[in-house]
């Protein structure tokens, strides 16, 4: 069985009935791996859709899942189950239960990290009869920007549930299992935000997840800010992690920050140094979030890399048809309609009317690195995402959702492609942009090829750049 | 991906229904049971397909039965109505499945099992219609019309599945208005098979209302078993337990009878 992958969460979808026999079938080593090899942070099966199950089949599945959490780290478990299949899982495991539950797939969302920001901004209540749990919960939902609220009582809890439109999400008959020991990331605006906590030491380099990192940078964040209100203290180490990330970055133009760090039981020059690497200290997150000139000046609110002047090179252009075919392939399946290719140029990113028009982009890395970016008419963007949504729809987030997994499934087709030609790459997260003026300023008028293709008398954009 | 001429083609392409076929299905329709057994002897392959039939163990009979009357007998009139539905879907049957990891040997054994389990089903619900109990024959042939459209489209829509969780009858569905299930209807149409048989299998998928309750009911039972049946190994190790969605809630209040009936 496949799983879908999106936003680092690989889901499993099996249906009908689980039991000991039919259960080794359906989820393999081999599926296992073959999604652990699209760099996951969490492993996902969807009950949805299984009608029955007992613990024969479920521990075909809890096996393979532990299996994954022991070599990688990966969190691990089960979501979109009735409130009768948990108590049915809470029983057959007991205090065994070292994976994670989440009753939909859009509570199992907010332990993960995202290249999209959290917009909702209405609080989360969160309810376990475990009070350690209850904390557990909360804490990792605020340090992925959520704001929780705890109740501390059936009785509280089964009054505020009463009225759910106050609350972005109800968290209930969710267990958080053995978690990864990554370091918790969120988006805010243009900005991307590290929540670290206690000693940093040499474990750092171990729980950040570089890829990510890099991914941020190659589709054109340039602004990292560690929120390090929980950082009793850091060693030499850390000081090594921050200074190597600092110096990294310095191709991208990337600025980090460190919020909220007290240096009462860390050495002064410690902290010297760091700014002497690059590093700039504030007391608040509110001191660079709300301060808008320091944003624009740090590049937390738009705009792209200031020095990253890198041009095309040979290696990508010779591989500029497969990228070509790979989204007028994917354009015309979702569309089921035909794209003319109508010119080709190297120039910067040229779009003669901005508005009416969404955008997305994909950056790619290995043997050779880049980012493609597509700028969609708002009809056409509308076509291509009926296919996956079964409806037309005017809501601008779910298209631009929607065009998030296109621009994935063009980078799959690409990475896939390349392969071929014994070329490896990894994909990022891709990004969407609701105004088109926020990726010409990601662009930042460095050249690339730019493709217009005609699709039913309208223009669509391709445009492939380092 | 798929496009409107493709399903045009393939729906003219449904060979019509042959006339020993026909000339069986008519002496069964009269109840003449022995002029059927005739009719099967001119077809070879059928006269094989129904010795295969009747001399698997879940008949359970010591020695080779051979004689066509014979077999008949056994079958008695529905069973063997539905026996001869099941022939003319396997004559659909590719000869190399690409999208399905399946050898049309696996295929009849599906076929057997939901045949074996909706006669249960049927019992338990003291139902003798011979169309209805016929009507299961048609539910296989969503596995290979989907194999036949969707074969050339494997990687594509590996890719469209891997961001997104959607089968391929939602596929069809929203590229051409018509699903795996309308177009089984369309082979019912094309051999000429009683109308109960179409209606239920459109019903079946879980997604069409039915006005007539016998239909909706039935519809349900043949919803949950299917995916009891998909659910098999030899089903999910052949690709098959998500090609179509299942629909959780509009089987939800059978479910505990049909544990009884069927599990």
């Amino acid at each position: 069985m496949r799983a879908v992958v999106k936003n680092k969460i690989g889901v499993f979808n099996p249906q009908g009935f689980l039991d000991g026999t039919t259960a080794p079938a359906l989820l393999t080593i081999e599926d296992i791996q073959a999604t652990k090899a699209l760099n996951i942070d969490m492993m996902l099966v969807s009950l949805g859709k299984v009608v029955f199950f007992n613990k024969n089949g479920l521990d075909v599945f809890v096996r393979l899942l532990e299996t994954l959490h022991k070599d990688s780290g990966t969190v691990v478990g089960f979501c979109d189950y009735n409130d009768k299949q948990y108590t049915s899982i809470e029983k057959f495991y007991g205090d065994d239960l070292n994976f994670s539950l989440f009753r939909t797939y859009k509570i199992a969302t907010m332990f993960t990290v995202s290249m999209q920001e959290v917009k909702e901004k209405k609080s989360v209540l969160v309810w376990h009869e475990d009070p350690s749990q209850r904390s557990a919960l909360a804490i990792e939902l605020f340090d992925r920007g959520h704001t929780p609220i705890v109740c501390q009582s059936t009785a509280e809890f089964t009054q505020k549930k009463m009225q759910p439109e106050l609350y972005e999400e109800v968290v209930y008959n969710s267990y958080l299992g053995l978690l990864g020991s990554k370091i918790a990331t969120r988006v805010s605006g243009n900005a991307i935000i590290y929540t670290v906590s206690g000693f940093l030491d040499a474990e750092i380099t171990n729980n950040f997840d570089m890829s990510y990192h890099k991914n941020s940078l190659n589709v054109g964040f340039t602004l990292f800010i560690f929120d390090a209100y929980k950082v009793v203290s850091m060693n030499i180490h850390g000081v090594n992690f921050f200074s190597k990330l600092a110096s990294a970055g310095a191709e991208f133009g990337a600025n980090i920050c460190i919020v909220g760090m007290t240096f009462e039981k860390t050495p002064a020059n410690f902290k010297d140094e760091l700014e002497d690497a690059g590093l700039i200290f504030f007391e608040k997150m509110d001191d660079i979030l709300q301060d808008k000139e320091l944003l624009k000046e740090l590049g937390g609110s738009g705009g792209g890399s200031k020095t990253n002047k890198r041009s095309l090179n040979k290696l990508l252009v010779n591989q500029l048809p497969r990228f070509i075919n790979a989204t007028v392939n994917t354009m015309e399946m979702m569309t089921n309609a035909k794209a003319e290719k109508q010119d080709v140029k190297v120039q910067a990113l040229t779009i003669a009317q901005t508005q009416g028009k969404l955008a997305s982009s994909i950056g790619f890395y290995g043997d050779i690195d880049g980012m493609v970016v597509l700028v969609f008419p708002l009809s056409v963007a509308k076509k291509s995402c009926e296919l996956l949504l079964g409806e037309q729809t005017d809501n601008i987030e779910d298209i631009l959702d929607t065009l998030a997994e296109f621009v994935n499934i063009i980078g799959g087709r690409v990475k896939a492609l390349l392969a071929e030609d014994k070329v490896r790459v990894n994909i990022t997260l891709p990004r969407t942009y609701e105004n088109v003026d926020d990726v010409l300023a990601t662009v930042n008028e460095r050249k690339g090829v730019q493709v217009n293709l005609n699709f039913k008398g309208e223009n669509f954009t391709f445009f492939l750049m380092r | 991906m798929i496009t409107q001429e493709e399903i045009h083609d393939y729906i003219n392409a449904i060979p019509p229904s042959p006339t020993v076929l026909k000339a069986v299905l008519a002496c069964i329709q009269k109840g003449e049971l022995a002029k059927a057994a005739d009719e099967a002897a001119k077809d070879p392959a059928l006269k094989l397909f129904l010795q295969g039939i009747v001399n698997k163990p879940i008949y359970g009979f010591k020695n080779d039965i051979k004689d066509l009357k014979q077999i008949f007998g056994i079958l008695g009139l529905a069973q063997a109505e539905q026996i001869i539905y099941n022939y003319m879907i396997s004559l659909l049957t590719p000869t190399k499945w690409e999208l399905f990891s399946l050898t049309n040997k696996e295929f009849s054994q599906i076929q057997d099992s939901l045949s074996f389990a909706w006669k249960k089903i049927l019992e338990h619900k003291e139902i003798n219609d011979r169309s209805v109990f016929s009507s299961i024959s048609l539910l296989p042939a969503s596995i290979i019309v989907c194999e036949a459209l969707f074969k050339a489209k494997h990687d594509e829509l590996d890719l469209l599945r891997s961001v997104k969780e959607i089968d391929y009858n939602t596929i069809l569905k929203r590229l051409s208005g018509m699903d795996l299930f309308d177009l089984c209807a369309k082979i019912a149409e094309v051999w000429e098979m009683p109308e109960p048989i179409a209606q239920i299998i459109l019903a079946s998928s879980g997604k069409t209302q039915q006005t007539d309750p016998q239909i909706t009911e039935l519809s349900k039972w043949m919803h949950l078993l299917f995916f009891y049946q998909l659910s098999q190994p030899i089903c999910t190790a052949a690709g098959l337990n998500d090609f179509i969605e299942f629909n959780i809630e509009y089987v939800q209040d059978i479910y505990e009878a049909f544990q009884d009936v069927v599990m």
